[in-house]
């Protein structure tokens, strides 16, 4: 009777053992999976993402990761180059301001569309939102683990 | 141009179908044997807790659900995705320990006769346990894009209203609250399922109204709001928790909603001048309400002092803390407390409310804290799952899904431990309950679908193509 009460107490100390050897195991996996988010070098505030280009420059398909202030244009001393007849030398710059991305356009010819709408000076960029530059079509994107 | 408009045709196919190539799941299969092995140590405890021997207590039912587990495992390693590989353990762990107890509980407290055979609780459990793995491996499987979910926003907060609504008119009232809809042999509580209607809405809504509510405009007193049209759904959110309250008499459902509403405003917005005015609100709205309710007053009274009537109103939770007590550090083993006390249960609707307390006498503190541990897992999985979505509607998404059930858990046991006023919601996963099973498979499916990389990108918001339009024409 004894040793069956014994076998009853290890059958019940091993069952909860392995619910914390269950737990340790998902944790060491959350742990890794963590690191491997925080190592990443594309950690920044956010991507922007070339939908459509019909110029060719930038490349469709391409994302630039952003720093807080993103200038976007036809010169070649903006941070992204958009090669586009449509758009100008300065035509846009995209900052990051607390905890949101705006947008803000920097009196280009042809204005700067965010989702279709024409920007009046600034305007609030949530992650999806798409930016058009002439006939440049970007979208804002988290950064992503890839 | 050519080279844009070729793929368009050669996409629509393998989307639907998806190229069939299997991906080992190794993190998945280590855990789901460590699970396994787990629930069979378990239910050897309960067998000598029951019987007195040393045996598999129900083997069959074990088995089925072991099965039922390793198969939606391998439906995913086949089906190739990469998806979340931690999720199907985790809830697969609960729903084995929810099979244990219901078990283990007076098998006649739920009774299915289907024909000639009579299924008791265990067996009805364990036919719901299976349902849902069926759901939540089938969504996670086959849902490849959120557009039905993204686009549709407003149709489903018409039809979680509708929802609300039909319970109160046809619903039928069952241990004073109308939660209860029948249809049929079948009958289930709808307020489980607007609980994800209302974070698909909630995702649609503050995702598209974002930038808006993050700007403050409008100035009352010392704090700084955004415009008032976009508060509207705040105050309507508000209105429909204490509806809840007052008409269906649901107090858990309305603090989950309202909470879930909340951090995800938070999570959102990032202002915490909108989750200080919504906390106001609501603890204005309570207090008003525990003096003019007596449902909600009892309630509070039984929170504060369930020892001032303990054989009427503050039994059950007095039953719960003594069954706590009685688990002490290491509980009494599975199958040994207090099955029945004088032919009765000691703790009245243990399997749907009390889950909780019935295995922290069993598996006592550790196992609890286990239990706990496994919740606290699923919602840093969903956050996490948020954190790396690609757009904010699937970052709100997968954040409120993940809240939702956690949430949820964090309620019931702090009603069962006497931290909050008990409420009658769920212990999601190990509740007894089909449509609380159902639902809550329906939320990991969701989690699993969003989680995966290779899911369809967000679609172009609105307004973008009419913009096109007027630029291509304007170039030609």
């Amino acid at each position: 009777m004894d040793g069956l009460l014994l076998m009853v107490w290890v059958i019940r100390l091993a069952f909860l053992a392995l619910l914390y050897i269950f737990l340790a195991r998902v944790v060491r996996s959350l742990l890794r999976d963590l690191r491997a988010a925080a190592r990443e070098p594309g950690a920044s505030l956010g991507r922007l993402f070339v939908i459509e280009s019909p110029g060719g420059d930038p490349e469709a398909g391409r994302s630039f990761d952003l720093d807080a202030i993103t200038t976007l244009g036809r010169d070649v001393n903006n941070a992204i180059v958009v090669e586009d007849p449509f758009a100008s030398g300065e035509h846009a710059v995209l900052t990051y301001r607390g905890r949101s991305w705006y947008v803000e356009d920097l009196g280009s010819t042809n204005g700067t569309f965010v989702n279709g709408r024409a920007v009046a000076a600034v305007a609030p960029l949530g992650f999806g939102d798409e930016v058009s530059i002439g006939q440049v079509r970007l979208r804002l994107e988290r950064a992503r683990p890839s | 141009m050519t080279g844009a408009s070729r793929p368009a045709a050669r996409v629509e196919l393998p989307r639907i179908l998806g190229a069939i190539r299997p991906r080992p799941r190794w993190t998945e299969t280590r855990l789901l044997a460590i699970a396994a092995l787990a629930l069979i140590l378990g239910s050897i405890s309960l067998s000598a807790g029951l019987t007195g021997r040393l045996a598999l207590y129900a083997p069959q039912g074990l088995a089925i659900y072991l099965v039922a587990l390793g198969l939606a495992h391998l439906a995913q390693v086949l089906a190739g995705r990469r998806s979340d590989e931690v999720l199907l353990p985790v809830v697969g762990l609960l729903g084995g320990i929810s099979l244990l107890l219901m078990q283990r509980l007076p098998q006649d407290l739920v009774t299915l006769e289907l024909g000639e055979t009579v299924l008791g609780l265990g067996e009805v459990q364990l036919v719901w346990l299976v349902l849902a793995i069926v759901v939540a491996t089938t969504l996670g499987i086959v849902v490849r894009s959120d557009s039905w979910l993204r686009r549709y926003k407003y149709t489903w907060a018409a039809a979680g209203i509708a929802l609300l609504l039909l319970t109160f008119v046809f619903g039928s009232d069952v241990a004073g609250q109308r939660l209860t809809l029948r249809l049929g042999p079948f009958s289930g509580q709808p307020s489980e399922l607007l609980k994800v209607i209302l974070v698909v809405f909630l995702a649609g809504y503050l995702s598209e109204n974002r930038p808006l509510l993050i700007e403050q405009d409008t100035r009352l007193g010392p704090l700084r709001l955004p415009p008032l049209p976009y508060l509207a759904p705040m105050v309507a959110m508000w209105a429909i928790a204490l509806g809840i309250v007052v008409v269906q008499r649901d107090l858990g459902a309305a603090l989950l909603f309202y909470a879930v509403f909340l951090a995800l405003v938070y999570a959102a917005t990032g202002r915490l001048s909108l989750v200080v005015i919504g906390s106001i609100l609501f603890f204005v709205g309570s207090a008003f309400m525990a003096n003019l309710f007596d449902h909600v007053r009892a309630r509070v009274d039984i929170w504060i002092d369930p020892f001032a009537d303990p054989l009427g109103a503050g039994y059950q939770v007095v039953q719960s803390l003594h069954a706590f007590a009685r688990g002490g550090l290491l509980g009494t083993g599975l199958g040994e407390g207090l099955p029945l006390v004088g032919g009765r249960l000691p703790i009245p609707e243990v399997h749907t409310d009390f889950p909780l307390a019935a295995l922290g006498e069993e598996l006592g503190l550790v196992g609890v804290i286990a239990i706990l541990g496994l919740f606290f897992v699923l919602i840093e999985r969903g956050l996490r799952i948020g954190a790396s979505a690609a757009d904010d509607f699937r970052a709100i998404l997968a954040t409120g899904l993940a809240l939702v059930v956690g949430v949820q858990a964090f309620i019931i046991a702090g009603g069962n431990l006497k931290v909050l006023p008990l409420t009658g919601v769920t212990l999601p996963f190990i509740s007894y309950g089909g449509s609380s099973l159902l639902v809550n498979a329906i939320v990991v499916g969701l989690l699993l679908a969003l989680s995966d990389k290779g899911v369809e990108p967000p679609p172009p918001p609105t307004g973008v193509r009419r913009w096109r339009d007027r630029l291509r024409r304007r170039a030609a």
